[in-house]
């Protein structure tokens, strides 16, 4: 597994897993990230149950498992989470921030040990050591209860499956030219995301907010002018649409 | 039958699940034969002095079946915990399998103290496992026990109802009955015992 530093701070750092070697051809790429600060660790959206070995091992190389006490998922799919069971033996003090929505059904995954604790539908903030992280509210864009991560001080946000592409699993790490990664993104966007009204609830929501880098769970990370220029392309996007 | 072999975790939830089922026909069948036992005995009331004998066969029909819905009932319950543990086997062994293959990527300290934790987990689930095996085989054991003693019943009350006078082919048919019910539980017990004895061979 991959690992690509994203951002190092003065209180913490970001990086990314991706682009998995050993995967099965027949599964989706997908982008895990993890958060560093002085004394925990955090993983966003920590991948499926065949991604944990090479997951496992790529964090170890960065930190210690005592230190990885906070987990996101972003929402419900197993490409998302279905890791949970084997991180809740591997990690058993750990809390997973999630929907509250999707508790129910999350916990099938396999849950003993790892606390549960449900991100209200207006979103919260969250402090790991000195930094503080908001959970930025993405509903009906994917899925019905879904939640992005935004930190003000490297200024990523994590967009889960807003901004994601379908693409070969030894693509480049970064947008370089949007143009022609526009069309990796369309039909993801279109099929998977139902709602207009959601996506401009959702970009009046992150206008708002600055933005150096956007990090989607597939596909390529959006830097610099590439973020304005994807909001930009998302708001002209009809969503919602089959045979396109 | 290799990947069975290579996952004897899931040959266990299948072996749970015939085992629930063949419940169900044990169940039913002590069921009927309490519900048998009481009308024999109305039966047997009724033809009076002819049948005096049948009438106190019926009570340990009843008293066996009750025995047999209990032992079931028992089983069932047990049969839950079975599901936990075999769960708990499954995703301890998958635990380990994926800790084997991140060792292999990676051979760090703490990767391999949870690999050797997690095979002590495996193990110590398998153990646990055996032993509920062990207590249903014996469960088992003991109800097909009673069903031998179900068959002498039913032998014994063929020669009573032989006496009943008009009372004979009613309560001849009960004795049939018995003995068409004992086998079916021991046929029911047979393919448990057999799924158990397979899964043992499994994890051996």
């Amino acid at each position: 597994m991959k690992s690509t530093d994203l951002y190092q701070g003065k209180h913490h750092k970001w990086l990314v897993f991706g682009r998995d070697q050993g995967k099965s051809e027949k599964i989706i790429d997908t982008n895990q990230y993890m958060i560093v600060t002085s004394q925990q660790t955090m993983l966003l959206d920590p991948g499926g149950i065949e991604l944990f070995s090479a997951m496992l091992a790529g964090i170890l190389s960065h930190t210690e498992l005592e230190k990885v006490t906070t987990l996101f998922a972003s929402h419900q799919d197993p490409d998302i989470i279905s890791s949970l069971g084997l991180w809740d033996k591997t990690i058993p003090n750990a809390k997973l921030y999630a929907p509250w929505l999707w508790e129910g059904f999350i916990r099938h995954f396999g849950m003993d040990n790892i606390e549960y604790k449900a991100i209200p539908d207006e979103g919260q903030e969250l402090r790991l050591d000195s930094v503080t992280f908001r959970f930025i509210p993405a509903h009906f864009l994917h899925s019905s209860g879904n939640f992005h991560v935004y930190d003000p001080e490297a200024k990523i946000l994590m967009s889960g499956d807003i901004g994601a592409a379908l693409e070969e699993p030894d693509a480049p790490m970064f947008v370089e030219d949007f143009a022609s990664h526009a069309d990796k993104m369309r039909y993801f966007h279109q099929r998977w995301m139902p709602s207009n009204s959601a996506k401009k609830n959702w970009i009046a929501r992150v206008r708002e907010l600055d933005i150096e880098m956007m990090a989607p769970q597939h596909g390529r990370i959006f830097k610099g002018e590439a973020v304005q220029e994807f909001l930009e392309w998302f708001d002209n996007l009809e969503v919602g649409i089959v045979n396109s | 039958m290799d990947s069975v072999k290579k996952h004897p975790e899931i040959k266990c939830f299948v072996t749970v699940a015939t085992i629930v089922a063949q419940l169900e026909v044990i169940l039913t069948e002590a069921k009927s034969l309490s519900l048998t036992s009481k009308n024999a005995r109305v039966v047997a009331i009724r033809a009076g002095e002819a049948a005096l004998g049948f009438k106190s066969i019926t009570n340990f029909i009843n008293e066996f079946s009750s025995r047999t819905i209990q032992t079931t009932e028992h089983i069932n319950l047990h049969a839950g915990q079975l599901f936990k543990l075999a769960l708990n086997h499954l995703r301890a062994s998958q635990l380990e399998q994926h800790l084997a293959k991140s060792l292999s990527l990676c051979d760090h300290a703490q990767s391999r103290a949870l690999y050797v934790k997690a095979a002590s987990d495996v193990k110590d689930v398998m153990v646990s496992l055996k032993h509920e095996l062990q207590n249903l085989q014996w469960q088992f054991e003991e109800i097909e026990q009673q069903m031998r003693a179900a068959e002498y019943i039913a032998v014994t009350s063929r020669v009573e109802a032989s006496q009943a006078g008009e009372f004979c082919a009613s309560l001849e048919s009960v004795s049939d009955y018995i003995s068409s019910a004992a086998m079916r539980i021991k046929g029911a017990i047979e393919t448990n015992l057999n799924t158990l004895d397979e899964l043992e061979r499994v994890f051996k």
